[in-house]
């Protein structure tokens, strides 16, 4: 039940989905995949360029001057589009947040959201052995995580993440089986997803004796470094109604945020940005968790998971991991929260491939439109819930839903 | 006391990964003298971690590094099995969150040595100091008896 008033509920519309093949080594730079994912999203939205006036771009660090990466600066003109009145870089769910403000305020009308990512050699140490991306991590392209003191960390690591898996367990019981339950749905469904790098499914016995990396982490809760790129075309309603039968509205939203440290070591379980980020989505909408068809928790590392299904309501704090159990299909090897809501029917980040969750974005349009494919589409599936971003900053609440 | 005086420009050069600040320096400059320091509020007493010049309970900004006592409990740990290059540490390693005796949820991150067999939360701890090729590092051992 809506607490308070949300004048943009349905207001803005996706009209565009494109992407970039995903691969291990594409042999391409970020600039090349995101820009074909962005042409691809404006022939699917049946816009033409010039209609283009805002645009969010990949990127943190340097922000909106990071030059030959996928970054507004050089996606403008890379894309042949004259105008602009509305543009920054963003990263994880939290672009689309931006940009659906930005169109509802008017501050631009048609906007076009790029995701491009590379296996980057802060992820993967083989990546430091090719030239490209040992050069690219030296110019702000790729974000990158600092050498720090020991005991300013594990910012982006693993470590936090596996810490409070072990502190979780602890505390509430869970076995590890929880998190592998995660893993092998993901699995499951990206065999089921021709796009998917990793599309060979394996069993729960397999998940646990995968080599672990930080303890009880190992290497099937992590996600899996690609190349690849998303993008989307958003513009209100009344204009997608105009282009398309089937737009998707975004009809609430929020960017969770939690005080936390830079280190990622204050709070506990249950106080952290993704209760924070639901908590502010369904003050937000009349629907309820349980009228979800569709739920993509992140997946960048799987006890993210376990929080976000937990934060978005679907199981009080530290239940999360009985409901997961109660919830699993072991004919299908797949979850159907209570019986019903679907997870990660794309693979998500751990086995479609680690776009920054903006895949999880495309899969969802792809689904609602009802275009996912023999296998894959989720029979008359009109809701699809977010959760995306990390278990300790700016997590993107995002619901969808169709007519 | 005896603790040896330590400049700033010493500060820098033992961390050069460090993004040092006016309101962090005397947390490292501690580090070089093997006392663990932590900003505190001269004010209201409360301990202000990450290192922030401003109080965030009374929003003074009289603002004082102050040795913590070194006792703690281990909150959360991970033992790290492969990974990254981490300056000084090898792997197998026990890595912690330890919630400093001091203040309920006031945590730092260290490694924890001298734990056999499978580390357990809520474990009471003190303060080591670990001197690494990367320089000073306070870490966290069970108290004896505990």
């Amino acid at each position: 039940m809506a607490t308070r008033s949300n004048p943009i509920q349905d207001q803005v519309a996706i009209v565009g989905v494109g992407s970039a093949p995903y691969s291990r080594d594409s042999r391409r730079s970020l600039l090349d995949l995101g820009l074909e994912a962005a042409v691809n999203a404006i022939r699917d939205a049946n816009v033409d360029r010039s209609q283009i006036d805002g645009i969010c771009g990949t990127g943190l660090g340097l922000g909106i001057m990071v030059t030959h990466g996928p970054g507004v600066l050089s996606l403008q003109g890379a894309l042949g589009i004259p105008s602009l009145s509305w543009s920054m870089n963003g990263w994880l769910g939290s672009h689309l947040v931006y940009a659906a403000n930005a169109v509802y305020s008017g501050t631009c009308d048609y906007c076009l959201i790029v995701q491009a990512e590379h296996r980057i050699t802060a992820y993967s140490q083989a990546a430091s052995q090719d030239p490209f991306r040992l050069r690219a991590s030296r110019f702000g392209v790729h974000s990158t995580v600092p050498n720090v003191h020991y005991s300013e960390g594990w910012i982006h690591g693993a470590e936090s993440y596996a810490a409070f898996a072990n502190r979780y367990m602890h505390d509430y019981g869970a076995p590890r089986e929880t998190f592998g339950m995660f893993a092998v749905n993901n699995r499951q469904w990206a065999s089921q997803n021709p796009a998917a790098v990793k599309r060979t499914p394996f069993t729960m016995e397999e998940y646990l004796e995968a080599r672990m990396i930080r303890k009880p982490l190992g290497v099937l809760d992590m996600d899996l470094p690609v190349d690849g790129a998303e993008a989307l075309v958003i513009t209100t309603a009344e204009r997608a109604k105009d282009l398309r039968p089937d737009p998707v509205f975004l009809h609430a939203m929020s960017l969770g945020q939690a005080p936390v440290a830079e280190f990622y070591e204050n709070g506990n379980w249950g106080q952290q940005a993704p209760w924070k980020a639901f908590q502010h989505l369904w003050a937000r909408s009349e629907l309820q968790v349980n009228d979800m068809d569709l739920f993509y928790p992140y997946d960048g590392y799987t006890p993210i998971s376990l929080a976000l299904t937990e934060a978005a309501g679907f199981a009080p704090q530290g239940e999360g991991w009985r409901l997961v159990q109660d919830s699993w299909n072991a004919e299908e090897q797949k979850l159907a929260l209570n019986g019903r809501t679907r997870v990660h029917t794309g693979g998500g980040s751990l086995s479609h491939g680690r776009t920054g969750g903006t895949n999880y974005y495309t899969e969802a349009v792809h689904q609602l439109r009802g275009e996912a494919g023999e296998g894959r589409q989720v029979k008359d599936a009109k809701t699809a819930l977010f959760g995306i971003g990390s278990f300790f900053h700016d997590p993107a609440a995002m619901l969808f839903r169709v007519d | 006391m005896g603790v040896p005086a330590v400049s700033d420009q010493e500060v820098f050069d033992a961390f050069p990964d460090v993004y040092l600040t006016y309101d962090n320096i005397e947390h490292f400059r501690g580090l070089l003298q093997h006392r663990l320091l932590i900003n505190r509020c001269a004010e209201c007493g409360f301990w202000i971690y990450p290192l922030r010049p401003l109080c965030p309970q009374c929003w003074s900004r009289d603002v004082r590094a102050t040795e913590v006592s070194g006792d703690g409990v281990l909150y959360y740990q991970t033992t790290l099995l492969e990974g990254r290059r981490i300056d000084g540490f090898e792997y197998p390693h026990l890595a912690g969150g330890v919630e400093l005796a001091e203040q309920k949820g006031l945590r730092y991150l260290a490694p924890i040595v001298g734990v056999t067999g499978d580390a357990v939360e809520d474990t009471p701890v003190r303060l080591v100091w670990l001197d690494t090729t990367a320089g000073p590092v306070a870490g966290f051992t069970p108290r004896a008896g505990e």
